[in-house]
């Protein structure tokens, strides 16, 4: 195959004009929704869907079908999201689905909607992409023209109206609760789960989140089938997937290339490499929340779910962050520890305390004053957050954090004082307690 | 039902139950937490009530988990213990550990924790903490000290759920997120001071018990409040005769765990400069010996012209004052008086602890022109137990006119100024006695302080003023009033042993 074979998503990425509507119709746009309306039911688009093994392209790569089938059946009062509220460090994928061809999404979100029953959707775009929230208002409102979006879309009784929704611009409105309490006007923090939004979540009715590009592979498989997208991929990895690539590699950008390709190949024939007189150090291949992998370990991988959680990283949302030998490992773990403390909602203890506490630690080490035990320290800082909390984004920080002194403990060690500490003592020792 | 096995021990609890109360009843203690209280939503942000169950890959918060038939679960393994412990570390590494001058210690949930399952040393230097606001006065009653909140929500629930007022926010994210109210709105309502008991630390204080007395020195006695007719359970704190405060006392039945801000300032009565300590005949004090010459030679066989009682006064006192009253005119006193503002969560209109015990003995009240007129037209002494009626007016006009007016009082009220002979009687803190409360419900409050100078228990000067009636069956204690009053009222409870949450005669009606 060669590379224009597999441009499922990226197909109208070079066109300046690909956001237009008529753009998208010559295309073959909007002929999954007729299909889908006109002849499927929802249960079988949920059924396309899960054979097709699409799996959520935000970073948690749960199967999309299988979320939809969480909906109660007979529920009257569905709500979806097409969650765009993309901050993860490294990832900037979806804006360019949204900005280039914004209609392509739609037409997912309108087939997502009709498979679930939703009657209204929001589109929840990152408060910092104010002129994505034009572009996709624009080409809602053309869909709305031409009876795609309303009552009665295209005479097969189905309404649905989508509502474009301008987040105010923090992290954790990306978790799909975080995003539900925001629309609600609560603050932005996740909620707790159980119930899951499938059950009880806008407005405690139903509700579904989904990433854009999971959303924008829907069409695809309505009109081609779930064994055509399988084609692409692997066994449990199936389709294509959206890569961002960022940091001193010949050729940065978005690439879409099935889930498989083995790293070194996408590095040396779409990424050029990297730049002259820089040499790859690392990557953190799924966005700044997985474990970073040193060179060798990465060159050894090919990219899908199932090879890199194997090599102890995770796919996440494909926000490959490339690393070069020139890079201290300690600012770079300062910058994202700091990212980490600042969008910290600050519900969960260990979340709200630990990330400040983790951005602290680096901080001393980098001014020189660290000891060894600051550097075991923050091992057990991230001991009390991992796994511990409502939402992943104490894990987000302990993941990075850890694979950092992991991968790179002498670049730690070098910044450490040369006598050793010495023991603490306590001023009320254990044996006047007990 | 479903059975669970947690820490190894078998239990059968109710299906649908929280497992956070399951493992309460199978280890006979509460899991560590702050967020979680049984009156409020599941917030699930203290993170502290992990447990591990069989089959499932992560710990769970037991406070957000429903029991399932067959969970087994483990409270204590060293995995839960080390979580639990590095999770109590992160509420404290920016806590800024000033126990010594903090109102909480000794009941502070921080404390208790790092005693039962912390014990670790720190790991924070001091000026690597985050600061916040300190002893920020955010209501009439209730003072805020941002650092020391563990930012658990409990407050902000109760204010939302339970007030319906909404005064109080979660501002920030982040290590800088803090509870607070938004610019021009004060945490001003009636139920302010719960938010300071459902704090579990020392961020929530209340403005008048701050740095009045350490919590370890005080002694507690169960009592009812005596603000209102809804008669909330509450518990004394005192010592060395002094009261500090009250709290509520849990009772499902009558105010569950919350009682009002003026309830709770009603001790302030107690104590009051106006208080009355002796006995006094035409405004001299007088000892007890000369007080009871005084009462022989103005009472005698004949007994008294009139009565009047108040519904501040205990049922049993009532009851003795009817048997003192015999054949003469007996009022309750002012009908309508001691009333204000309800609202629909616990406070009353009427702000008297038993105008239904009044009505139980079938005692009337009457308004003031019809009390002025009993007093008018009564021959021979006037009694008048509690209740101040003279703040009438009329009455007050009517009581000038009669020269052996006697006033068992607590306070130099209006009829204390007006009284021929007044005796000081106890207040509710000082005494024992029941209290019938807006529902009929029977309840008992206890002695928690001495009383005032030389006042007396109301029943022992009621018993007394027996005595110079020449009347028989002069009691001899409390219980044995309690036993007469029980073959009055008719009701189906021993006086003496009244249930805990009070009792309610005909049955609980819901």
């Amino acid at each position: 195959m060669s590379p224009s074979d597999y441009k499922i998503l990226s197909k109208r990425f070079d066109r300046p004009d690909g956001h237009l509507l008529s753009v998208y119709e010559a295309d073959g746009g909007y002929k999954a929704l007729r299909m889908a309306l006109t002849s499927l039911k929802p249960k079988e688009i949920r059924d396309v869907v899960k054979d097709a093994g699409l799996r959520g392209r935000g970073g948690a790569g749960f199967p999309t079908g299988v979320k939809w089938g969480f909906v109660p059946e007979g529920s009257e009062e569905v709500y979806f999201f097409v969650n765009a509220d993309e901050s993860e460090p490294g990832t900037f994928k979806d804006r360019y689905l949204l900005d280039y061809d914004p209609h392509q999404t739609l037409e997912g979100t309108i087939i997502s909607c009709f498979a679930v029953q939703a009657k209204l959707a929001f589109i929840y775009i990152r408060g910092e992409f104010g002129w994505l929230v034009d572009r996709v208002q624009a080409a809602v409102d053309e869909a709305y023209a031409a009876g795609y979006l309303g009552k009665n879309i295209l005479g097969s009784g189905f309404d649905l109206e989508v509502i474009v929704h301008k987040g105010a611009g923090a992290y954790i409105c990306g978790e799909e609760t975080g995003l539900i309490n925001s629309v609600e006007g609560l603050k932005g923090q996740p909620k707790i789960k159980p119930p899951f939004p499938a059950v009880s979540g806008f407005l405690d009715k139903p509700t579904i989140v989904n990433n854009v590009e999971s959303v924008a592979s829907v069409p695809y498989i309505i009109n081609y089938g779930a064994e055509a997208y399988k084609k692409f991929g692997t066994e449990k990895s199936c389709g294509t997937k959206l890569w961002s690539v960022s940091g001193p590699v010949k050729k940065p950008g978005v690439y879409e290339i099935p889930l498989g390709m083995a790293f070194r190949e996408f590095f040396h024939d779409y990424l050029g490499g990297m730049v002259d007189g820089e040499e790859l150090k690392a990557v953190i291949v799924g966005g700044s929340s997985v474990p970073v992998l040193p060179a060798a370990e990465i060159m050894n991988c090919n990219l899908d779910y199932e090879s890199l959680a194997n090599a102890g990283t995770m796919l996440g949302s494909g926000g490959m962050i490339v690393i070069p030998q020139s890079s201290d490992m300690v600012e770079l773990i300062q910058v994202l520890m700091h990212f980490y403390f600042d969008e910290s909602c600050g519900q969960c203890t260990p979340c709200r305390e630990g990330t400040g506490w983790l951005h602290k630690i680096v901080k001393k080490l980098r001014r020189g004053e660290g000891t060894a035990a600051d550097i075991d320290l923050l091992g057990h800082v991230c001991d009390g957050m991992a796994g511990l909390t409502i939402c992943p984004l104490a894990d987000a920080a302990v993941m990075p954090m850890r694979s950092f002194i992991d991968k790179f403990r002498p670049e730690f060690e070098a910044l450490i004082q040369e006598t050793a500490p010495a023991e603490p003592v306590s001023r009320w020792p254990r044996g006047e307690q007990e | 039902m479903a059975k669970l096995t947690i820490d190894g021990k078998e239990i059968e609890v109710p299906d649908g139950s929280s497992l956070f109360d399951a493992c309460r009843d199978a280890r006979g203690e509460d899991l560590p937490h702050f967020c979680y209280h049984p009156d409020l939503s599941i917030a699930g942000v203290c993170r502290l009530c992990q447990v591990e169950v069989e089959g499932m890959p992560k710990l769970t918060i037991a406070c957000n988990t429903g029991v399932r038939d067959g969970m087994v679960v483990h409270t204590r393994n060293e995995r839960v213990t080390k979580a639990s412990t590095q999770i109590l570390e992160m509420h404290l590494i920016n806590h800024p550990v000033d126990c010594p001058i903090c109102d909480q210690a000794g009941e502070c949930g921080l404390q208790n924790q790092y005693m039962s399952h912390g014990l670790y040393d720190t790991k924070v230097e001091m000026d690597d903490k985050v600061h916040k606001g300190k002893a920020q006065v955010i209501g009439p009653h209730v003072i805020l000290d941002q650092e020391r909140c563990v930012l658990c929500t409990r407050c902000v629930r109760f204010c939302t759920e339970v007030t319906g007022t909404g005064e109080l926010g979660i501002f920030n994210r982040g290590d800088q997120a803090r509870i607070g109210t938004a610019p021009g709105v004060e945490l001003d309502n009636n139920y302010s001071m719960n938010t300071v008991d459902i704090c579990p630390v020392g961020a929530l204080t209340s403005r008048d018990f701050r740095f009045q007395k350490r919590v370890w020195m005080l002694k507690a006695a169960d009592s009812i409040c005596p603000g209102c007719a809804t008669g909330c359970n509450v518990r004394i704190d005192h010592e060395a005769g002094r009261i500090y405060r009250l709290k509520p006392r849990y009772n499902p039945e009558v105010n569950g765990r919350w009682m009002c801000d003026k309830g709770r300032m009603t001790y302030k009565a107690v104590h009051d400069e106006t208080r009355l300590g002796d006995p006094s005949v035409d405004g001299r004090t007088e000892t007890w010996a000369g007080v009871t010459g005084t009462l022989a030679n103005l009472v005698g066989a004949g007994g008294f012209g009139l009565v009047v009682g108040s519904p501040h006064q205990s049922l049993e006192e009532l009851h003795l004052l009817k048997a003192l009253a015999k054949d003469a005119p007996l009022s309750g006193g002012l009908a309508g008086s001691d009333h204000g503002d309800a609202d629909d969560l616990l406070l009353d209109a009427d702000r008297t602890p038993n105008r239904r015990g009044l009505e139980m003995l079938g005692v009337a009240q009457h308004d003031g022109p019809a009390l002025a007129d009993l007093i008018k037209r009564s021959s021979g002494p006037v009694l008048i137990l509690g209740g101040d009626p003279a703040a009438d007016p009329q009455v007050a006009a009517a009581l000038g006119e009669k020269d052996s007016v006697i006033y068992i009082g607590t306070h130099g009220d209006e009829t204390a100024g007006l009284a021929k002979v007044v005796i000081p009687g106890a207040m509710w803190a000082e005494k024992a006695g029941i209290f019938v409360n807006r529902n009929g419900r029977l309840q008992e409050f206890k002695q928690a302080v001495a009383r005032h100078g030389n006042a007396r228990e109301d029943w022992r000067i009621l018993a007394e003023l027996m005595t110079a009636c020449e009347r028989p069956d002069v009691p001899g204690s409390l219980k044995a009033v309690r036993s007469d009053l029980a073959g009055a009222v008719a009701v189906d409870v021993d006086l003496n042993k009244l249930p805990v949450r009070g009792f309610l005669p005909g049955g609980e009606a819901r």
